[in-house]
């Protein structure tokens, strides 16, 4: 069976095509800053060279049937036929409480996660339109959708309830869900099996960084608490994101300066986090960059940035009594050496004794950056949600033949 | 039918309106004026609306851009033939709407839906000039129409149950704003309420009363409106608010209807509100009260 994933994000939409009967990868690639004129799609098929085009993307539908048209390319495509692909997978950012765990896609559960729309602005709709667009290239392909907020569904009330009216919690179902469950699920597991040690036995935070960006408590091997929390605004600061601040900015702000709802909404989840703080870029390379060059509101953003990570692994090992090992995984975590240096370096005093060569060096799988005698073991592991995704379509599709 | 390609005829103000939430919804839109000058002015007005969106941190660059590159621009109505809805927002003047519809009701095909944005002409006679009338349907946007979720489906005599389904279903679920049924009558609802509102502060203007600004305040604040009498009228446009009421008058010819000797005035002045930076009150050239 043949199982192609598809991870749209909020500017990025990347996919994989597997065959399942040995895990492998026919094909993957990525479309990166969809929303830009200069929107970089790059197709890596397994036994052919990777091609790479710059072109105007403008919006999902276009990256999806540029992802379908890469595939089946008589040239440099991984089959020659649509029919070639036995099921599609899709990352869903947000479940509620709906789904505590993966789902094929039916007419319900397009409508349950078009209701999530207003808890995930940025990204449920980025995924409904995947699911469009693999309906009208595709018809009658079983969909599954694997959800972040799944892996988080062990949390205690302790973690997940707002000290706010619980009528809310009843009425509206107001909580904290959590987000990149997917991520943080596989990347503990690998860790675990890279520390040759039962994952039940660490006291584990895993750091998701990429645009989107958290972290998660994981006690006896199940998420005891994570930074994002009814919607992925909460938390660490991010790309265009504000994270945590004090909620009354915003009735404040709305009064002053005369905003709306969507207005105040599109503020905190588009204009703010680094693109706000350094004025140049919600893109942490083009931030480091301009640190680098001497921007005094670039380094502002980096610091900030690295700051607020630090307090969460702080409270978070205040949370588990304790940490044994940290994860950095995602674009930024796996790849920025100076992010890691600047968040390890601030909190020795836990047990940390980062590696500066182990840190800088570049490669694509699981590492430990602190040095040998470190106590606190802090690994870089690359995530692989997309793997996740395939197996769990995988497995329902399977389901769902043998059931009828 | 799935709607996906909408044509505007007419970008005034409520052309405008209609094309940047139709746009901004995901929809391709195609805008037909009589000239390149009108054209060219409607497209700058929509980039100027977007652009004060961007200010208030709602739009992004490249959200905008892509807004922008959903609209196309064209002179002729051919381009309608690519349409599976045309509204034509052109100025209320019934003879120059009537040829509009006679133009592209031979255009489209028979299925597609012709809907006019007009707040108080006769549906019923639009359709007379058709081939197919049980297409023709009315659909009364709210200014501004990016913010008010209320349309008016206006029915005229010969409109087809199918026809209006599918603009209910089109306002409902592709545009999600609420639409509320009307049976062709002059000034519908809003139009009919809201005018003879009007037309009542400018009495009261006129009778030394209260002051502009104060009578705008009392029903601002006092009954929570967004915007007082004045103000609204001077958005609307003063020369729209008197055709409306003119047309009333006469249709239904009574009193109440008649236009206040103040607005003619200041409509023979060319003092017409926010478009023309004079109403009621003083404007920049964006629309923002100085």
């Amino acid at each position: 069976m043949k199982v192609l994933v598809i991870n749209a994000g909020s500017s990025s939409l990347k996919y994989q095509l597997y065959n399942m009967q040995d895990e492998s990868v026919l094909a993957s690639g990525r479309v990166e800053r969809i929303g830009m004129d200069s929107s970089i799609v790059t197709h890596e098929p397994v036994d052919k060279p990777e091609v790479r085009n710059v072109s105007e993307i403008l919006d999902h539908v276009t990256a999806v049937k540029r992802v379908i048209d890469m595939l089946t390319n008589p040239e440099f495509g991984a089959i020659s036929s649509l029919n070639e692909i036995d099921a599609v997978g899709h990352r869903v950012v947000h479940g509620g409480e709906a789904f505590s765990s993966s789902v094929l896609v039916t007419q319900e559960v397009k409508l349950e996660i078009r209701r999530l729309f207003d808890l995930a602005p940025l990204h449920n709709p980025a995924h409904m339109m995947g699911i469009s667009a693999v309906d009208a290239n595709l018809p009658g392909i079983p969909q599954a959708v694997v959800f972040d907020t799944a892996f988080h569904q062990t949390m205690p009330n302790t973690s997940y309830l707002y000290p706010i009216p619980t009528v809310l919690y009843r009425r509206h179902k107001i909580r904290r869900y959590g987000f990149h469950g997917t991520s943080h699920s596989y990347v503990s597991a690998k860790a675990a099996n890279y520390l040759q040690k039962p994952l039940e036995s660490i006291k584990m935070i895993t750091c998701h960084i990429g645009n989107g960006a958290s972290c998660t408590a994981i006690l006896d091997g199940k998420s005891f608490d994570t930074s994002m929390g009814m919607t992925p605004l909460e938390g660490l600061m991010m790309g265009t994101r504000s994270g945590d601040m004090d909620p009354a900015i915003v009735p404040f702000v709305m009064n002053k300066e005369e905003l709306t709802l969507n207005e105040v909404n599109s503020m905190l989840n588009k204009h703010s986090g680094m693109l706000a703080i350094s004025g140049i870029s919600s893109d942490m390379r083009e931030v480091t960059e301009a640190m680098i060059e001497g921007d005094k509101n670039a380094k502002l953003a980096f610091d900030m940035y690295a700051y607020r990570v630090k307090k969460y692994i702080g409270a978070y090992a205040a949370a588990m009594n304790g940490v044994d090992t940290i994860v950095f995984t995602a674009g930024v975590g796996e790849n920025s050496v100076a992010l890691r240096k600047a968040i390890c370096e601030g909190i020795s005093f836990l047990g940390i004794e980062l590696d500066e060569a182990r840190n800088g060096e570049r490669r694509k799988d699981a590492r430990e950056i602190t040095t040998d005698s470190s106590r606190v073991k802090v690994l870089v592991v690359p995530t692989n949600e997309e793997l996740l995704i395939a197996r769990d379509t995988y497995n329902l599709v399977k389901q769902s033949e043998t059931v009828s | 039918m799935h709607i996906k390609t909408v044509g505007v005829v007419g970008v005034g103000t409520m052309g405008q309106g209609i094309a940047e939430m139709l746009a901004s919804r995901g929809m391709d839109v195609i805008i037909i004026e009589r000239s390149e000058e009108r054209l060219t002015y409607g497209k700058e007005m929509i980039k100027v609306s977007l652009d004060k969106q961007i200010e208030k941190w709602a739009l992004t660059q490249s959200e905008k851009k892509l807004i922008m590159n959903r609209i196309q621009a064209t002179t002729s109505n051919e381009r309608l033939a690519e349409c599976e809805l045309v509204i034509e927002t052109i100025t209320e003047d019934l003879d120059q709407k009537k040829a509009i519809f006679e133009s592209i009701d031979q255009i489209c095909s028979p299925d597609v839906i012709l809907a006019s944005n007009t707040s108080t002409l006769s549906l019923t006679e639009l359709a007379s000039v058709t081939k197919y009338p049980d297409r023709v349907i009315g659909l009364h946007f709210i200014y501004p129409v990016s913010k008010i979720d209320l349309v008016e489906i206006v029915r005229g005599l010969k409109t087809s149950d199918e026809t209006f389904a599918k603009t209910k279903h089109f306002v409902e679920e592709v545009i999600n704003k609420k639409g509320i049924m009307v049976f062709e009558s002059p000034g519908f609802v809003t139009t009919r309420l809201i005018c003879l509102f009007i037309n009542e502060a400018l009495h009261v203007l006129e009778e030394g009363v209260a002051s502009a600004e104060d009578i705008d305040s009392a029903m601002r604040i006092g009954y929570s409106f967004q915007h007082g009498p004045f103000e609204m009228a001077d958005r609307f446009g003063l020369d729209s608010v008197l055709a409306a009421l003119d047309r009333m008058f006469r249709e239904y010819g009574e009193l109440k209807y008649r236009p206040s000797i103040v607005l003619k005035k200041m409509v023979r002045a060319g003092h017409l509100g926010a478009k023309s930076g004079v109403g009621f009150f003083k404007y920049d050239k964006d629309g923002d009260r100085i």
